[in-house]
């Protein structure tokens, strides 16, 4: 035997954490019950790899090796409470018998698996589940699944979202709390409660997403990579249940959105608009994956699990997430923008706009509008939504306006448009970037 | 697990439909999953008493603590699996169609017996001999907050109190409440049901518990049972007669013989309780 290398320890630590950090939390929720001695138990578990790894190798089986130590030391935790050992002690003699002793069964085994009419669902989904769950305040969810599935710690989390870390720490105990003395289940739900409860855990991804989105815009330096996070966690949601045709959408819209990331700034840090990017730059890869996930799931998948939302995702219409998904795709495949096929994404704004009454989606449907029928057409749409005061102080409608203008000729319009837009402006790349377009105006 | 219901309009409510009043189905189908524990209507609002003691003095108000908006209508204790049934069972109310049921969770104390129900057993079945009024304990925004933040017995806590409401036979049952953050709100709005979080402000009064009162002397002992409580110094005693419901009736039927009682204070005021002319 060899003795590993310290850096293949760290590497094998940093894949076990990032494989296995939310198995091992969500397998001791459901067996103590207890939030915070599952937790202790999991971090104490890594950092015992990080001491007996170096020194005896890396186990065959890494998450199997976590588990059982992360088991037995809530069951110290809670012996020395005194309280639910019998419990716990229970589980692990059942867990011995049970098929988890060869170590924990590929996700996708078990999401798709019917054991007495309920699907056996991984623990991990319990834990999605329960985190996104909507008595919740929206704030607790976005912090608890990073906290709890993604394992991310509480001062990344703080930093990302900008409030103090005690802010963040609260927020989460706060969350914990409400799970406990609100009597907040631990499972998956119900089939006939299953697709809102979906949409619910696929808000806060797209949340998390969002604001890793914005965060691009900004400081993002320091920041965690909250859209790779989303991304992360979508994959997981997808891997547990590959049925659920919006949430495949939504990890492909966070994929065909991601891949355009290191295009969307310049190397000033000015922001690039859509058009002018430079597509050899988009990542390749990310988009492939993106593009396929949005073809149609094959019959195998179908019918794993009836209960499922989505199964039906060939008869029943389109979700948000896949709308929003399609419109991206149809940019991805544009080898140039004036490639862009317009009409495909005005047909995915209207049935978007159908689903849901939504100024920013109506601000969308404009322009492209006014990219597919001519100028004109969008300046009509916007002229009716701005009359309309829902957007009143929004500096991406009069952006819009000047946009359109501009390419219609009426350069001092647009001018004007502009410097509204310039002066509603939220970040400073968002208004460098109109005073670059108000600049080119005067020069041409 | 044990949660109170309260009923009230809400902020977004829509006008009640007596047609669509099922609130008889619903009675009949939490009794027979064995879910329900008790659950009363309360007279309106004109017909609350609020009760507070502040430097050794008792200041008694005619009306309720609250905004009408926010005033409760009726409350249900259930024993429910977990909040996702709790859910389940408040989406079905009536109430739940055009205002908003609040879910709130009782404090668990350490110490009580597993199979302790916060109503007795049989309660429901027993008729009332004196006149009934639900308590409800308001914690107000820079008020004390006593024991009845979830926490633990303090000194000056209601402890005292219950004992002697027990033991006058004045008080059935009653129990204190989570704080609000633990709340969950249900509505019924276009066939979906919208669970949404307590969304707690710091500056808005809250209720932190309640108890059901039987009383012989009307209104008038009522506020003496209500002064004595520990939180009527630091926050305020809602008092409200129950109006109890056949649940059975024509809710058309009701709604219309009632539209006269509703907008009237049939409970004497305060000033007529305590000067003994409404006797």
């Amino acid at each position: 035997m060899t003795i590993p290398l310290a850096p293949e320890v760290a590497a094998a630590l940093r894949d076990a954490y990032a494989a296995e950090w939310a198995r091992v939390v969500a397998t001791l929720i459901r067996a103590t019950g207890d939030w915070d001695v599952a937790e202790d138990a999991a971090a104490a578990a890594f950092a015992r790899a990080a001491e007996t790894w170096p020194r005896d190798g890396i186990p065959r089986n890494p998450g199997a090796w976590l588990t059982t130590t992360a088991r037995n030391l809530a069951l110290d935790r809670l012996r020395r409470r005194g309280v639910e050992a019998d419990k716990v002690r229970e589980w692990i003699a059942m867990e011995e018998l049970s098929r988890w002793s060869g170590g924990p069964p590929d996700p996708a085994d078990l999401a798709g698996d019917a054991l007495g009419g309920e699907p056996a669902w991984d623990d991990r989904l319990r834990l999605v589940f329960t985190c996104a769950h909507p008595a919740l305040p929206m704030e607790s969810r976005v912090a608890l699944t990073l906290r709890t599935v993604g394992g991310l710690d509480t001062g990344e989390i703080a930093r990302a979202f900008h409030v103090p870390e005690a802010t963040m720490g609260q927020r989460i105990s706060r969350a914990k709390r409400k799970i406990r003395h609100a009597g907040i289940p631990y499972r998956v739900p119900t089939a006939d409660l299953l697709p809102e409860r979906l949409d619910g855990v696929l808000a806060v991804l797209y949340l998390i997403a969002n604001e890793g989105y914005l965060a691009s815009h900004g400081d993002a330096l320091l920041r965690l990579d909250l859209a790779a996070e989303a991304i992360r966690l979508a994959r997981l949601v997808v891997a547990l249940m590959p049925d659920a045709d919006e949430a495949r959408a939504l990890l492909a819209l966070m994929l065909l959105q991601h891949a355009r990331s290191a295009a969307r700034v310049d190397a000033a840090g000015d922001l690039v608009p859509l058009p002018e990017q430079d597509r050899s730059t988009w990542d390749a890869a990310q988009l492939a994956e993106g593009l396929a996930l949005l073809a149609p799931a094959t019959n195998a998948r179908r019918s794993a699990t009836p209960s499922a939302p989505g199964q039906a995702a060939a008869t029943r219409p389109p979700g948000p997430y896949r709308l929003q998904a399609e419109i991206q795709a149809v940019h991805a495949r544009a080898r140039t923008a004036d490639e862009t096929d317009w009409p495909a994404i005005v047909a995915r704004y209207d049935a978007l706009a159908m689903l849901a009454d939504s100024p920013f989606v109506a601000l969308n449907r404009a322009i492209a509008r006014g990219m597919a029928f001519g100028p004109q057409t969008g300046l009509d749409d916007l002229a009716l939504l701005e009359a309309s005061g829902r957007l009143a102080g929004y500096h991406l409608l009069p952006a819009a306006q000047a946009d359109l203008l501009r390419r219609q000729g009426e350069t001092d319009a647009a001018a004007s448009r502009y410097r509204e837009a310039i002066a509603l402006a939220r970040t400073t790349p968002e208004r460098r970037f109109l005073e670059r377009r108000l600049a080119e105006l005067h020069v041409g | 697990m044990e949660y109170a219901l309260f009923y009230a309009e809400g902020a977004d409510a829509l006008p009640y439909v007596p047609a669509d009043d099922n609130v008889g189905e619903w009675v009949d189908e939490v009794e027979a999953r064995g879910v329900s524990e008790y659950g009363e209507r309360l007279r309106p609002e004109q017909d609350a008493t609020t009760v507070r003691v502040r430097g050794g003095e008792v200041l008694v108000v005619d009306g309720p603590f609250s905004e009408s908006k926010e005033s409760i209508g009726g409350f249900d204790v259930i024993d429910a699996r977990d909040l996702d049934e709790a859910i389940e069972i408040a989406s079905k109310h009536p109430v739940a169609a055009f205002g908003r049921v609040e879910i709130r969770p009782f404090v668990r104390w350490p110490d009580a017996a597993p199979d302790s129900r916060i109503v007795p057993a049989g309660f429901a079945d027993r008729p009332a001999s004196g006149r009934r009024y639900l308590i409800l304990v308001v914690v107000e925004p820079g008020g004390e907050r006593a024991a009845a933040d979830g926490g633990e017995a303090e000194e000056g806590g209601p402890e005292a109190w219950v004992r002697e409401m027990d033991d006058r036979g004045v008080r059935l049952f009653g129990e204190i409440l989570r704080a609000p953050a633990d709340a969950t709100f249900v509505r019924r709005r276009h066939g979906e049901v919208l669970v949404t979080d307590g969304g707690f402000a710091e500056s808005k009064e809250w209720i932190a518990g309640f108890d059901l009162i039987e009383v012989q002397g009307g209104l008038a002992e009522a506020i003496e049972v209500a002064s004595k409580h520990p939180m009527a110094r630091g926050g305020a005693i809602e008092l409200r007669p129950l109006w109890p419901l056949d649940v059975y009736e024509d809710h058309v039927a009701r709604t219309e013989r009632e539209a006269a009682e509703r907008g009237l204070r049939l409970e004497p005021t305060a000033t007529e309780a305590l000067a003994g002319v409404a006797r």
